[in-house]
């Protein structure tokens, strides 16, 4: 019996034939393309981001900290809810009571997973002189990309958008026309968002002349606006700024001339009070805010 | 005095007597003890140079390093130098000696045989070691000891005929407020020689004790937390504590109490 059966396992073995070897596939060079998709990650230490992780973290969660000793309430039900079949209601808008409630949103609760941390920050740039010859647009094409070192698709992440052209969308007679290139515009993310936080601070804000800061809003603005409860922090650069970036500054003299430049901190933070748990993280990466 | 308020001390006396049956012996005048309040300081040191990777770590960093050294976009060349400049031929020699680091002697096939040397200039700073001397001598007053972990301040405590090492810890006021207290207390007890900031008005933490006074030994303590950072300047004896150590959250441990241990350590960061 177990013989039968050894046997038959036997057979079965010699049957089977041997897994065909897969060979790379080869490119026009003749070099081999692997199986899988290479990704670059982290190729060293990140110092900021560490920073926050040890340091920055736990403060901004005692900071920004709101307590709630119960579930909150319901949102309460001003108006009756939309019946399509009454004939009242039937072909009138639903308005909200008490206007807009797009700046009064609500805050989530505070919990230690939810503390404020920076997502992504976005340059953009636009050029009036690419409106007149887009080859205007090619000093600011190279300048974001020495600065950023970002490329479409770099490091085989196909979320990387690379330095992007932004088009005209409306027509304004005179000035803008759909389609056009006018601007270029670059989003960073993980650890060349910070290696561009870090070089900002360090090497260009204090060499600037006269900024004392990021111009804050008076103390007495009302702060339930959409920007109030989105958690971006947003500033602009003069175009004397791009020279003292290290990136640009090895070579300044390739460049025709320097070109100012919109950053924006966008932050994980929403709701009300969203805009100054951005500002309190940002300040803990030492970046000045100060108000007139 | 108005008769209701004289109606609910009586009522406030009685409950007394009743709780009292149980532990101690009270008068009916005698009035109920308010707990004590008090204000510690978690003074912390962050990291000051950046955490030492695993050897896992850096094999993954080299890695990855190589990967990008191997799929990067062409460099333009003409668009950073001039052409054959000496910058040009600098950068070239260093790049080689890059090349050679990442893939070996077999993959950099042109003047590889030739003497490659790179003259260091006075800009190539050599870095500061990670351990210092404190970290030698195991210094724990020193400042610089530990860089790339979390040190926090402790003060041995000797007054009340005790001895035990405690956060800096101080008293409140009445209508005082806990953050205000806090920076108050800690220039009392470590002396003014700190560039101190109290993170915020809330506190982090929570400790109730008994409080150790012989006259009054069922007087209960709270201890509410705050954390602060210190920046600059260093801890001085005062009469009130005999001696201050900057410690790792492992190290605490084997200093304070147990059970002051078990209601101070979710407050402490484990790097």
């Amino acid at each position: 019996m177990t013989s039968r059966i050894a046997r038959a396992v036997a057979r079965s073995r010699l049957a089977k034939k041997a897994p065909p070897v897969r060979y790379f596939q080869r490119d026009e060079r003749g070099l081999p393309i692997p199986h899988i998709d290479i990704l670059v990650r982290n190729t060293h230490q990140c110092r900021l981001q560490e920073h926050y992780h040890d340091t920055l973290r736990d403060d901004l969660m005692y900071l920004t900290y709101v307590h709630e000793s119960k579930a909150r309430p319901p949102p309460r039900q001003i108006r009756l809810t939309y019946d399509p079949e009454d004939p009242y209601s039937k072909h009138r808008k639903n308005l909200p009571v008490g206007g807009s409630q797009v700046g009064k949103k609500p805050s989530p609760p505070t919990t230690a997973s939810n503390v404020v941390q920076l997502e992504k920050i976005c340059l953009h740039s636009m050029q009036k002189g690419a409106l007149a010859n887009r080859s205007n647009l090619l000093g600011t094409l190279m300048a974001f990309r020495a600065l950023t070192g970002e490329t479409e698709g770099g490091g085989g992440w196909r979320s990387s958008g690379g330095v992007e052209i932004v088009r005209g969308r409306k027509n304004v007679s005179g000035w803008v026309r759909p389609g056009i290139p006018i601007g270029v515009k670059v989003e960073l993310k993980g650890e060349k968002m910070y290696e561009f936080l870090g070089s900002l601070v360090q090497f260009v804000l204090p060499r600037l002349r006269d900024f004392e800061g990021v111009v804050l809003p008076p103390a007495s603005a009302n702060m339930n606006t959409p920007s109030g409860v989105s958690g971006v922090v947003t500033m602009g650069l003069p175009p004397e700024a791009l020279g003292f970036f290290p990136q640009i500054e090895v070579n300044q003299d390739a460049y025709p001339r320097l070109y100012g430049m919109h950053i924006h901190f966008v932050t994980n933070a929403e709701g009300v009070g969203a805009q100054d748990k951005a500002r309190a993280l940002l300040s803990g990466f030492q970046l000045p805010f100060c108000r007139r | 005095m108005s008769a209701s308020v004289f109606v609910k001390r009586c009522q406030v006396g009685r409950h007394e007597q009743r709780l009292g049956q149980n532990f101690a012996r009270s008068l009916a005048t005698h009035a109920p003890q308010k707990p004590r309040l008090a204000v510690a300081v978690v003074l912390n040191r962050a990291p000051i140079i950046a955490k030492t990777p695993t050897k896992f770590e850096r094999a993954f960093y080299k890695y990855q390093a190589r990967i990008q050294r191997a799929l990067h976009n062409p460099f333009p060349y003409d668009f950073y130098f001039k052409p054959g400049s000496i910058l040009e031929q600098q950068f070239n020699k260093e790049e080689r000696i890059r090349e050679r680091k990442a893939f070996g002697k077999d993959f950099v096939t042109e003047e590889s045989s030739s003497s490659i040397e790179v003259e260091r200039t006075d800009e190539d700073e050599v870095p500061a070691p990670r351990r210092t001397s404190a970290d030698e001598t195991k210094d724990v007053k020193d400042l610089n000891r530990q860089g790339s972990r979390n040190l926090y301040l402790l003060v041995r405590d000797s007054t009340n005929g005790k001895d035990e090492w405690r956060f800096p810890k101080g008293n409140v006021e009445s209508g005082e407020l806990l953050h205000e207290a806090a920076r108050k207390q800690l220039t009392v007890q470590c002396g003014d020689n700190m560039n101190t900031w109290i993170v915020g008005r809330r506190p982090i933490g929570f400790f109730e004790e008994q409080s150790g006074i012989s006259t009054d030994p069922l007087l209960t303590e709270k201890t509410f937390f705050l954390k602060g950072h210190i920046f600059a300047g260093q801890a001085q004896t005062q009469d009130s504590i005999s001696d201050f150590a900057w410690l790792t959250k492992q190290e605490i441990e084997s200093r304070v109490p147990k059970d002051y241990w078990l209601g101070t350590k979710d407050m402490l960061s484990d790097l």
